[in-house]
């Protein structure tokens, strides 16, 4: 028996590398897609581009206008001393954002009244304005605190929070987005190329001479997913060597690491045997498995909060391997937690796994029969 | 052009498209699954966030405090701890993602003065998370007992999407995105098929010229893409309440380019491509993976590093997610979206020129 899977993996290894075009292509997900990510997407406001209508020309106005044009976040593109231009800027996408300071702020100040001013929000990307939004709250918040206060009613005791950001400090995006593309890459490769294999075989009628030797159809699933699991955890590598060029701290053990890796592999492999034991043509399983696989990403937490979700969404992301895997990246990079934090999470997608894997051999055995 | 030979060719297409009732359904539905996916998840906002209380005063004003957090919709209160080492253990278990450590002489302090210190602990891991929810913790910490007096009034207004819901940026981009992941991928795959099985050897050998090729397979998935595109108008219109601001005509015409312009990419990865997974490989990494992440759709290309923005201007998904959402969001006119659209045209032309040129040079 082990001679008959030695030899079917021979085969099976054969095939792989002789398409290099789709080598080429999972080496690119995993390195320059993952680089290309990291370096471009975040939703911090950096250079946002604003606008500022200053109509009171004062001391006050322009330090405020100061506080706005100096930080990284925000940069000025467009300033008058009307309101006129506000609709056309804002219309053209020229700015995203503008302050208006209006007449009598300064006096306002002298006379001990609240003083107003305004800012006017693209809405169009709501995340951007929300931030922008909390961004020009703090500005303000720091341009009145250097300002002597204002008599207020009765003083109190305030409480006053101190922060402290664990595992992340500085509170990089990076090791975050590198852990979730080469997460992202894994699943695609592992769901798609023995999904692809399997239902070639089936298309072109090879399946038949396969299943009339003694091999079995456990042994065929196994010679058809093992080579992905082998690039897949080669391609860690690379992937590896990307996270120490974004100084992605290693606090865990990268054996653990790769153990686990291998586990969410099998279980995104998993899904992609289920995809092709119940598809009949090349183009159908593709298709599938490039439709199953966006839930499964949107799913994991990677691009938004899953607590945020409806809580339909949240149910359903407890079947998404990613959701888990990410968990355990983000742990063993970042908190250094192995497995007594980990295992439930690695039980998760061993369950999800054996679960696909039994269905496939099921569907496949009927369909076969 | 010979329109019976198109007609014919056309009509082949069609067939094989009705055929296959499956690659026909995803193609109708998938697009209104990752509609809902993204109309009911994509908010960046932190809510019900997962949060554990370490009250080491358990005093009133203490329980006060932690009861401020549980009555909010960001946080929802899941563990209570008594130790610090508890804190550390669900920390890196994950089971909570920011911790609320009240020192002992919090009340005593609040009465005293000048200041009652308390810990916000947060899990940095989601850094995009992690600031928000650090922000609003700190905010509801801030106004503890009384909200402090402000100096300066800051009036917000927004214009376009007055309520930030995130549904009505997400619908219009969508549009972009769902398009080119949808045609671009079910065109190579069929005509790599063809390439695969050896039929395109008959096309060849018929007198079939290119140029009717690559028109016979644009209109049948030109076709399919046009109808993906109204259903996600009427359900993002009827069902998520986007209010369209604009006019729907423009919309679908502009669309109409669009359409082309995806089908196109489409035809361009087939030429270059020898199987159905490289196929898709390749459709997913220059099509919908630009489109979803360097577009503008979600993460805005401003803050994007020089040389990303210049990439962001190749992908056609970038020029129509503004005049979707110019359209819909901000009542855009023609003029407003002309120049969006001249680009999309001439790319779209050298996309089909490009596709054209290498077919007929393989038939050589």
């Amino acid at each position: 028996m082990l001679r008959r899977l030695l030899g079917l993996l021979r085969k099976e290894g054969v095939q792989f590398l002789r398409d290099p075009v789709v080598l080429f292509l999972i080496l690119y997900l995993y390195t320059i897609e993952a680089v290309m990510c990291t370096m471009a997407l975040t939703f911090e406001i950096k250079q946002l581009p604003i606008g500022v209508v200053d109509q009171d020309l004062s001391v006050g106005s322009r330090h405020l206008t100061d506080l706005f044009t100096l930080t990284e976040a925000f940069e000025l593109r467009r300033q008058s001393d009307s309101s006129a231009p506000i609709e056309g800027w804002l219309e053209a996408g020229e700015v995203a954002m503008v302050l208006v300071i209006p007449t009598g702020f300064e006096q306002a100040y002298q006379a001990g009244i609240h003083p107003s001013a305004q800012i006017l929000l693209d809405g169009t990307n709501s995340n951007v304005a929300e931030n922008a939004r909390r961004y020009a709250m703090a500005i303000v918040e720091r341009f009145a605190a250097e300002r002597p206060p204002l008599p207020t009613g009765a003083a109190t005791v305030p409480s006053v929070p101190m922060t402290r950001i664990w595992y992340n400090p500085d509170q990089e995006t990076a090791p975050f987005m590198v852990l979730s593309m080469m997460a992202l890459a894994a699943m695609l490769v592992g769901a798609i190329c023995p999904a692809a294999s399997i239902v070639r075989e089936r298309e072109r009628g090879t399946i038949e001479q396969l299943l009339v030797t003694p091999i079995r159809v456990g042994e065929m699933f196994a010679a058809k997913t093992i080579p992905t699991l082998i690039v897949n955890l080669l391609a860690i590598a690379p992937a590896l060597l990307i996270t120490r060029a974004f100084d992605v701290p290693v606090r865990g053990s990268l054996t653990t690491f790769v153990v686990l890796a291998a586990v969410f592999q099998l279980s995104a492999i998993a899904f992609g045997v289920f995809i092709a034991s119940i598809s009949r043509t090349l183009q159908q399983a593709l298709l599938l498995a490039f439709f199953g696989l966006f839930p499964v990403m949107f799913l994991s937490g990677t691009f938004t909060p899953i607590e945020s979700m409806p809580p339909f969404l949240q149910a359903a992301s407890l079947a998404s391997p990613l959701r888990y895997f990410m968990d355990i990246a983000l742990g063993v990079f970042l908190k250094g937690a192995g497995w007594a934090e980990l295992w439930p999470q690695a039980v998760a997608l061993a369950v999800i796994g054996s679960i696909l894997f039994m269905l496939s051999l099921l569907v496949f055995r009927r369909r076969v029969s | 052009m010979n329109l019976r030979r198109l007609t014919a060719l056309m009509g082949k297409e069609t067939r094989e498209l009705i055929r296959d009732p499956i690659t026909l359904w995803l193609a109708l539905l998938m697009p209104l699954v990752m509609l809902f996916l993204f109309g009911y998840a994509v908010t960046l906002d932190v809510r019900r966030v997962s949060m554990g209380v370490y009250d080491e005063d358990r005093s009133p004003a203490s329980r006060e405090l932690a009861q401020r957090f549980a009555a909010t919709e960001n946080f929802s209160v899941a563990r209570r701890f008594a130790s610090m080492h508890e804190v550390v253990d669900a920390m890196q278990r994950s089971q909570v993602r920011l911790v609320l450590v009240i020192p002992p002489d919090f009340q005593q302090r609040l009465t005293t003065g000048p200041r009652a210190p308390v810990q916000i602990l947060v899990d940095g891991t989601f850094s995009m998370t992690a600031a928000l929810a650090a922000g609003y913790a700190e905010a509801i910490v801030r106004s503890f007992p009384t909200p402090p007096a402000s100096t300066l009034n800051l009036e917000t207004r927004v214009w376009y999407n007055p309520s930030l819901r995130s549904a009505n940026f997400v619908v219009p981009g969508l549009l972009a995105v769902i398009l080119m992941a949808f045609p671009p991928l079910l065109t190579a795959l069929a005509i790599v098929r063809e390439k695969e099985t050896g039929t395109i050897q008959q096309i060849y050998a018929s007198p079939v010229t290119s140029a009717e090729f690559v028109a016979s397979k644009l209109v049948p998935y030109g076709a399919v893409a046009l109808i993906e595109m109204l259903l996600l108008i009427v359900v993002g219109t009827f069902w998520f309440g986007v209010p369209f601001a604009g006019s729907p005509v423009l919309l679908v015409s502009a669309s109409l380019i669009y359409v082309l312009t995806t089908v196109a990419i489409g035809l361009l990865v087939s030429t270059v491509t020898r199987t159905q997974v490289a196929a898709m490989l390749v459709a997913l990494i220059v099509s919908l993976m630009p489109s979803f992440l360097f577009s503008g759709f979600l993460f805005p290309v401003f803050t994007m590093p020089f040389s990303m923005q210049l990439y962001s201007l190749l992908i056609p998904a970038s020029y129509f997610m503004e005049v979707s959402r110019g359209i819909v969001l901000k009542a855009a006119d023609l003029t407003t979206i002309l120049p969006n659209l001249v680009v999309l045209a001439v790319y779209t032309l050298a996309l089909f020129a490009l596709a054209s040129w290498r077919l007929r040079q393989k038939v050589a």
